[in-house]
């Protein structure tokens, strides 16, 4: 097997310009490491055909962006015309959406080559990937643990050098955590920033779409190539375009950064932490200074976020009634009421279920405003708080998750737990902002991850300090090694 | 015993009259096939967002000023959550806190008495999708899903099915008026629904409402919350409870049949839509949309008074709103309004009729019925004459003085022919002139009947007169 996909990007580039190798080696490299890390379980459907095709077409075009001939895997709650997108679900198994999500859309437009669709938790729902309809997605560095979720296959698939890109979609954590669990390099980028249409909704206010790779510098060509305004998306916000690695390697000098002290407590396993400091300890050696402040709230942000995304999915899920598309049960019904709940008590899985009863809960009658209303003003309370912070400091980092990856099948009887592993990552998209999770080091041959949280459209920040930190360290984090 | 007083709300949904649904850039269209007009956001597809169409807040902001209403000016949209086959997305997207229009009124007439109903809110949603039920299956259409409506909704003022009638036709002329809706009843681009409760006139609390949903003609709307009305007084009157239900009008019985009984609590779990940002209505565009304002029927009513034209003709002109506008265009040219109004809501709307057809497809116009109108006035022709000429302008792009030469309808002004005329007409009604030296003033007015008759209509009236009366007054 050939090995020009574990190359940085510029290199792979270089050869497709100098006509050393074809966009198809690149293809059919990528299958073979899909056939040889079938066991990781990262992808729901594979689009070889296609692929192979596109990498033919693509022989005849100039090779004019650095994204050109480069294989990609999609999650599969991002719909691909033609291309079976199932949200890891029973009740999406069928289903062939007839239109491509606006980030498809771009990464046609820029001659990428997406390879298939990625396993992930069910509807986005889970944060260890175990909820897929088919089934967990190991971790490469040890096949006994979790990938993490709800992005788990975009997680496992970078971290294997099976595609050098993936794209993910965030809600409370989904691109940040499997990206930790996986030692890769994810993003959620800022609320607004790359356009939901296309993109199966979970929590509206806070689902983002976000690129998954290997390294800071390719995390950013990406950003470059997915984002921008859609006028099909109204919460897409129009800024002018803009190259997110302009800063990278520039001097982080007098950068002033800020760190909650509720992302240093003892919710926080210790090895993660000490991790942490080893960073902070670098930083400042750079003259950086680190100030540890209060967020108010922050504590409750699990709670806030179960009533917020469970009250949107529940609605956000109500299409998925078998008339149209999808499943539908083939039960006899004696009455349409018995159609949907038949066809939605077989489609669904049961984390999904567990959430919708509660979505359906918290908007309910006098719990509206009990509940719904409530969370949404103290929502309003965390954003000040982290946005009052934000225009003192330039980011505010800690730790993307408070324990290491933990065992398949751990976990799964407490329904709380889930959202208990994206206790810091939540914050970040109920206020809208940029978040970053990097590869900082290792435990017991598990990696760590560290967060980065910017401004409001200000990632290339992110990405300046976040490509200081990659370049300090120096890990290896190919988990088969021989990257460094 | 105290008496048994009804109170009535109603609520009317109509379609707004924009080119595109509100959510999508579907076309907004009525009797297209089915499922032509469609695309993925009206289908409901899983990662659709909804975009928002402008013209729909356009026209919705008229319709609030027009019914005189306070607006919303930072306004959302919700989402209304329920399962049923019509609704794709599982939820509807409407407003439900913050209607764009709230505190209006309608003013109505009842038996020369003023009367203000109130409107309790007006506010923008989305149409479902049309289901046709069939024997085994029920077919889905989805060409309607998405059509951008508006839900104008009274307070519970209106007092009998007389009231009701009255302030259906005053909304529907003022939504057609301000080309908001096409209100076409029968297309089901507006559909009415009534809620009818009886008090005790002696208690301030409403008793149990009824709703009788979608009732297809305002005359139903009429006979239905009349039957009702006698219903639940007989109900009530045998000492029993009525109960909160939803009927339908049984137009062959005139009478109204359950549908359902409503749930109590039916739980829609409301909440903001969080796809769609807030709209804010800013003086700008306010004022934009107040400028488009054309003006309404109560105001039209109120200047064509002023000009003399009488009440059946000002209906006329109301009802037909191209009418209307050509005969305010006649006007602001000075052209005498009751002589106008007669021709354009007589010969002219009577042709319109019988072809079914709009004043803009045929080949009248303002400045052709202007020259006839004052030739009418001028005494230049006869009413006879006029009626003539206009039956060869609605197809001909020639003048009227054209139509005159070629239809050889010149007017007789030669005193000498005219003279010769009236002899013979005097000569031929010896009857007449015996009546005329008995003193009896309309044999004068039979005499000119019988110049006209002779000469076609074309004898010039004034002069014909003159010289008659000088001819008889030397018998």
């Amino acid at each position: 097997m050939t090995r020009y996909l574990e190359l940085p990007l510029i290199e792979i580039n270089k050869k497709l310009k100098n006509k050393e190798i074809k966009p198809l080696d690149l293809v059919l490299e990528c299958f073979d490491r899909i056939d040889a890390n079938k066991d990781l379980n990262c992808f729901i459907t594979l689009n070889k055909e296609e692929a192979i095709k596109k990498a033919r077409d693509l022989e005849t075009k100039s090779v004019d962006n650095l994204l050109f001939g480069i294989p990609i895997a999609i999650k599969d709650n991002i719909v691909t015309k033609a291309l079976r997108t199932t949200c890891a679900s029973r009740m999406l198994d069928n289903f062939i959406p007839v239109y491509d999500a606006f980030v498809v859309e771009k990464i046609n437009n820029n001659n990428m080559i997406i390879v298939g669709k990625l396993n992930m938790d069910e509807f986005a729902m889970g944060s260890s990937n175990q909820t897929s309809y088919y089934g967990a997605v190991l971790n490469p560095w040890n096949k006994l643990k979790v990938a993490g979720g709800s992005s788990g296959g975009a997680g496992a698939c970078v971290s294997a050098r099976i595609t050098p890109f993936a794209l993910g979609s965030d809600t409370g954590g989904s691109i940040r955590q499997p990206s930790a669990f996986n030692g890769i390099v994810g993003l959620k980028p800022t609320y607004g920033r790359v356009s939901r249409y296309g993109l199966v909704a979970f929590a509206s206010s806070l689902d983002q779409i976000g690129p998954v790779t290997k390294n800071v510098y390719e995390n950013a060509v990406l950003l470059n190539a997915i984002c921008g305004f859609d006028n099909k998306d109204l919460t897409s916000v129009d800024k002018t375009q803009e190259d997110f690695t302009r800063l990278i390697g520039t001097s982080i000098e007098k950068m002033k950064i800020a760190i909650p002290n509720f992302y240093m407590s003892d919710v926080i396993d210790k090895e993660i932490r000490d991790k942490i400091n080893e960073v902070i300890e670098i930083l400042k050696s750079n003259d950086v200074t680190i100030d540890y402040v209060d967020i108010d709230y922050i504590e409750h942000s699990v709670p806030l976020y179960q009533i917020i995304a469970l009250a949107e999915a529940s609605s956000n899920l109500a299409r998925f009634d078998g008339i149209r598309y999808g499943y539908t049960t083939d039960k006899e019904v004696s009455s349409i009421d018995e159609l949907y709940s038949i066809t939605r008590g077989e489609g669904f899985g049961d984390e999904v279920k567990r959430r919708i009863m509660m979505g359906s809960y918290v908007l309910s009658g006098e719990n509206a405003h009990n509940y719904y209303e409530k969370a949404l003003s103290i929502r309003k309370h965390i954003s000040d708080s982290f946005n009052n912070i934000l225009s003192s400091y330039d980011l505010i980092i800690g730790p993307t998750t408070t324990t290491l990856p933990y065992n398949i099948g751990e976990g799964q009887d407490d329904a709380v737990k889930s959202f208990l592993d994206d206790l810091l990552t939540i914050p970040v998209n109920m206020v809208g902002l940029p978040g970053m999770s990097l590869p900082v080091g290792f435990k017991d041959g598990m990696p760590i991850g560290m967060q980065l949280i910017g401004r409001k459209f200000d990632e290339v920040t992110i990405y300046k300090l976040a490509a200081f930190i990659e370049e300090k360290l120096n890990l290896d984090l190919n988990p088969i090694g021989g990257e460094r | 015993m105290s008496n048994l007083i009804p109170t009535i709300g109603i609520e009317v949904h109509a379609e707004l009259k924009t080119k595109e649904k509100i959510f999508s850039n579907s076309l907004n269209t009525y009797g297209e096939v089915a499922n032509t007009k469609i695309n993925e956001i009206d289908l409901g597809y899983p990662g659709v967002l909804p975009t928002l169409n402008k013209d729909v807040i356009d026209l919705a902001i008229k319709a609030a000023l027009a019914l005189n209403c306070k607006l919303n000016k930072v306004m959302h949209f919700d989402r209304k959550n329920y399962f049923y086959p019509d609704l794709p997305k599982g939820f509807q997207i409407t407003q439900s806190r913050t209607p764009i229009g709230t505190h209006g009124y309608v003013e109505i007439e009842v038996d020369g008495a003023k009367k203000r109903i109130g409107i309790e809110d007006i506010h923008i949603e989305e149409d479902t999708c049309k289901s046709i039920h069939e024997k085994e299956v029920t077919l889905l259409d989805f060409n309607r899903a998405g059509i951008p409506l508006i839900e104008i909704v009274t307070k519970p003022v209106i007092a009998n099915e007389k009231e009701a009638v009255l302030y259906l036709e005053k909304l529907r002329e003022i939504l057609l008026y301000a080309g908001i809706s096409d209100v076409k009843i029968e297309e089901g681009s507006m559909r009415c629904d009534a809620n009818i409760s009886l008090k005790e006139s002696d208690s301030d609390i409403l008793g149990t409402k009824v709703e009788i949903k979608n009732i297809g003609s305002i005359s139903n709307v009429a006979s239905s919350i009349a039957y009702e009305i006698k219903r639940q007084k007989e109900v009530i009157n045998k000492g029993k409870k009525i109960i909160a239900e939803t009927r339908k009008f049984d137009e062959k019985n005139s009478s109204t049949v359950l549908m359902r009984v409503k749930e109590t609590g039916n739980d829609y779990r409301y909440f903001p839509e969080p796809d769609i940002p807030y709209v804010i209505l800013d003086e700008e565009w306010i004022d934009k949309i107040k400028k488009e304002m054309p003006v309404l029927p109560d105001k039209l009513r109120e200047s064509y008074k002023r000009f003399g034209i009488n009440d059946i003709a000002i209906n006329a002109l109301i009802q037909n709103q191209e009418l209307n506008k050509f005969m305010n265009k006649l006007i602001e040219l000075g052209v005498n309004p009751i002589i106008s109004s007669n021709i354009i809501t007589g010969d002219v709307l009577g042709y319109l009729n019988k072809h079914n057809i709009s004043i803009e497809d045929t080949k009248l116009t303002v400045d052709k019925i202007k020259q006839l109108v004052n030739k009418l006035e001028n005494n230049e022709i006869s009413s006879r004459i006029c009626k003539e000429i206009l039956s060869d302008m609605f197809d001909t792009d020639n003048s009227v003085n054209q139509i005159i030469e070629n239809k050889g309808l010149k007017q007789i002004n030669d005193t000498e022919e005219l003279k010769k005329i009236i002899v013979k007409v005097i000569k031929d009604n010896q009857d007449a002139i015996t009546d005329y030296k008995n003193g009896l003033d309309r044999s004068v007015k039979f005499l000119m009947g019988q110049i006209m008759k002779l000469t076609k209509g074309q004898a010039n009236p004034k002069l014909a007169n003159e010289l008659l009366i000088k001819e008889l007054s030397e018998i």
